[in-house]
């Protein structure tokens, strides 16, 4: 049966108990995600590399506030981050900074392989006007 | 509308309007209010009884600052004098105009006036691409404020308007019914405040502005501004003084210095430090590249540039693998914006990773950013986001693994398909003009790559104490090199390919590249003299200074952007590269030629200027491209003082080599901030760089 992925995405993210992306960096976050009427807490707790999660609702450096499918869309990669802020689904009470270090561990999009077919002179030359 | 644009600018905030102060922009013009690359104000016109003014004079007093001086009318034959109109404009977080009606006449005078406002909220890039609104717009007058809105589901941008004086609004301005005294002035402040619309944060993006809990919207401009003034003055009495016989080079040095600080920029995450942004009006954010590029120019003078720059990077370097952005664990962001195609999805710069060159760069900059303050501090900060840069190099980099740092991207609708400094379509060409096929290794990669290797094997060994990787560093850094000048050399021209291409082909022109190779390091010496004599030869250096492409290549232009124009960007670093291998006279010569031309653009050097030949028109002329003033171009001068001055820091002590051109006479820089604390450099010109330059030129 499908996990729920945003108890799939913290449980991995706790598993290693440090994540090197992390080193030299300490912050607490909370993500308030918003479900129907209902609010589910997690909190984040990152000390030099070190991750702890946990499912308490207490003060944290920053608190970021998300509904449901949003926020399962950007811990499985189908939506960025950074651009959910700017757009206004994501919202971060308190640090920016500690946000900014915490996206560092989202995953890239489903689809994405770091890779692309090479492309031949001759090609780049039909595509494009001659001098 | 009048021709000439005025624009002043605070971060990433900036006005551009026509020389009356009016703003009447079309979808497609880059005039009015912008911040966080959002329109706030497409729409800004004044009138006095139904009529439009007539611009007497208009003074920039600051870069954040200017007065307008009108009179009623458009008559270009007849000026009534009896009534004067002064607008004068500070940017903030928005902008805030004071605006007086001075009556001449010898009776009272009643006036209507008008100022009408509108915004379309058009991102940047739809104003560059005149794309189409998908959002909705409203206007409404709130407690007798003019608001102008636009909204597209959650994402909501808003232009909140309002006056000192009392005014009737409506939808679409203010009126003022006055009656002016014989003599007598009115006048009343107009305070324009671009928000997001969320309760407390008023900016595109700044959702962040929460931290500091509900702020008053006029509040938190009042605030901006006055740390405005006053940080330019801190700014300007900071940097180190110069003084010099040739009087064009103390305003040359000034005229940078105001331009860098009104680029600076602040990001939200980090508060109270600067960055340089990259250019007006279309790059008023984050580049990975011309950030680390202005740093290193500016790096003698200042280095807080550097510092915020570094960690501002590393803030954002890259950690996954994202096609749409072009990202890889360990890359270097290439452009940061923040606009509605950026939230939406429709942009991938939030940030785009999409260049091959930063990366390495960023290395290369820590390292010369330690050589100049000693702040090892940092450097150990940074640590893992040097060595994910490193990584990058030889994991992510090396496309055709034929251990050449590559670039191709894999977003291939908005991408960018030249990931090196020259990203035009056809920058990168065969002698015969072909294109090559992608992926592509251009050569000035290969020495950033060298460069970073050999700078971070130092950090190893002397900050991070890890030996072994300071070894392996350099081992691969010298197998690098061997390879390169094997590969690379073309032979039957004595220089380096511009690139390899997919096929493992030498992509045979020459190029201003090579002139990035000396920077770098990564040339043998024995290759060196051939190369510094490309560059001061008669099919490159074209008497201002190194052209992009020789003359002779099918695809030179003169006025082509990066196949024949100069950048005085490109030739500073060209600069540093001979003084690096010892061709001190060829520098001084480039330092005389840019720097005259600076004097020409009365200090401000534009990105690029044509690449003809300096008989041929006596006066440089300007590349036309609307970013002006532009980081990197605002650094050069700074770099070129160095390179003429032969400044290098070793170990606690800074080294002066002075090699100047005659013209420049007794040349002073007081105070040179360092791990030397202060000190002072001395340099008289002796290098007849008019003789040089015409032997150059003489030469075809």
């Amino acid at each position: 049966m499908a996990a729920d992925p945003i108890s799939q995405f913290f449980a991995d993210l706790a598993a290693p108990g440090h994540l090197a992306t992390f080193e030299g960096d300490s912050a607490t976050l909370r993500f308030d995600v918003h479900d129907g009427g209902q609010v589910q807490h997690w909190y984040v707790a990152v000390t030099d590399g070190d991750v702890a999660v946990t499912r308490q609702s207490k003060a944290a450096d920053a608190v970021i506030h998300v509904e449901r499918p949003t926020f399962e869309a950007i811990v499985t990669g189908r939506m960025n981050a950074q651009a959910a802020l700017l757009r206004g689904v994501l919202t971060c009470e308190g640090s920016m900074a500690a946000l900014m270090m915490f996206q560092r561990c989202l995953p890239g999009p489903p689809g994405s392989t770091g890779r692309v077919p090479s492309i031949s002179s001759q090609t780049v030359m039909a595509q494009r006007r001659p001098m | 509308m009048s021709d000439q644009l005025v624009q002043i600018l605070e971060g990433n905030t900036f006005v551009v309007s026509d020389d009356r102060g009016d703003i009447e922009a079309s979808r497609t013009d880059p005039t009015g209010l912008f911040s966080f690359d959002t329109r706030f104000l497409s729409r800004w016109v004044l009138t006095v009884n139904g009529q439009r003014l007539t611009a007497l004079s208009t003074d920039d007093l600051q870069y954040f600052q200017t007065r307008f001086f009108l009179v009623p009318g458009s008559g270009t034959v007849y000026v009534d004098a009896k009534l004067s109109i002064i607008r004068e404009r500070e940017v903030a977080d928005g902008f805030r105009e004071k605006l007086r009606a001075l009556n001449h006449e010898n009776s009272p005078v009643d006036l209507v006036i008008r100022v009408e406002a509108a915004s379309d909220f058009a991102d940047l890039f739809e104003v560059k691409d005149a794309l189409k609104k998908k959002g909705k717009y409203g206007n409404e007058v709130v407690d007798g404020s003019l608001v102008l809105r636009y909204q597209r589901e959650t994402y909501a941008r808003e232009t909140w308007i309002s006056s000192t004086e009392s005014a009737s609004v409506d939808e679409n301005g203010f009126t003022f019914n006055v009656t002016v005294p014989a003599h007598g002035e009115w006048s009343t402040e107009l305070d324009v405040v671009a928000s997001d619309g969320s309760p407390g944060g008023e900016h595109a993006g700044a959702g962040a502005r929460a931290q500091d809990g509900p702020i008053g919207i006029r509040g938190q401009g009042r605030r901006v501004r006055q740390d405005m003034a006053h940080g330019l003055e801190k700014w300007l009495q900071k940097v180190p003084a110069v003084e010099c016989d040739w009087e064009a080079v103390g305003h040359i040095y000034r005229r940078c210095l105001t331009d860098l600080a009104a680029l600076r920029f602040t990001t939200l995450t980090l508060p109270g430090r600067a960055l340089p942004a990259a250019g007006l009006p279309w790059f008023m954010t984050i580049f990975g590249r011309d950030s680390i590029f202005t740093s290193l120019q500016a790096l003698p003078f200042t280095s807080e540039l550097a510092s915020t720059t570094l960690l501002a990077l590393a803030e954002r370097q890259g950690t996954r693998i994202d096609d749409f952005r072009d990202e890889d664990p360990g890359r270097i962001l290439h452009e940061m914006r923040y606009g509605e195609m950026t939230a939406f999805e429709e942009r991938p710069h939030s940030p785009y990773y999409g260049n091959a060159d930063a990366t390495a760069l960023y290395v290369v900059l820590l390292d010369e950013y330690e050589r100049w303050t000693g702040d090892t501090k940092l450097v150990r900060e940074l640590e893992h986001a040097a060595r994910a840069a490193l990584n990058w190099i030889d994991e992510y980099a090396d496309l055709q693994g034929n251990g050449y740092v590559s670039y191709q991207r894999r977003n291939q609708k908005t991408g960018l398909e030249n990931q090196c400094w020259k990203d035009s379509w056809d920058s990168i060409s065969y002698r015969n003009g072909d294109l090559p096929g992608f992926p592509r290794a251009t050569c000035e990669l290969q020495g950033y790559a060298y460069d970073a290797k050999v700078r971070g094997a130092r950090l190893a060994r002397q900050v991070w104490h890890d030996t072994a990787f300071a070894d392996r560093l350099e081992k691969e850094a010298a197998d690098l090199k061997r390879r390169f000048n094997r590969d690379f050399w073309v032979e039957d021209g004595e220089y380096f390919a511009v690139a390899i291409d997919a096929d493992g082909r030498k992509v045979d022109s020459l190029t201003s590249n090579i002139g990035h190779l000396l920077w770098s390091g990564i040339v043998d010496t024995t290759k060196a003299r051939s190369i510094a004599r490309h560059l001061l030869g008669p099919r490159l250096f074209s008497g201002w200074g190194v052209r992009t492409l020789a003359e002779g290549e099918a695809r030179y232009n003169p006025i082509g952007y990066h196949v024949g124009t100069v950048w005085p960007f490109d030739n500073s670093f060209i600069a540093w590269g001979l003084r690096r291998y010892g061709f001190k006279e060829e520098a001084a010569c480039i330092v005389a030629g840019i720097m005259e031309a600076a004097e020409v653009f009365r200090g401000r050097l534009p990105e690029a200027f044509g690449g003809y030949q300096r008989n041929t028109t006596r006066y440089p002329v300007q590349y036309p491209t609307a970013c002006s003033p532009q980081a990197w171009s605002t650094g050069a001068p700074l770099l070129l003082l160095r390179a003429g001055l032969g400044l290098e820091p070793q170990g606690d002590n800074l080294i002066v080599d002075p090699a100047l051109p005659l013209r420049v006479g007794h040349l002073q820089i007081l105070d040179l901030p360092g791990r030397w604390k202060k000190m002072d450099a001395f340099g008289r010109g002796r290098v007849d760089t008019d003789r040089l330059t015409a032997r150059a030129l003489g030469g075809k």
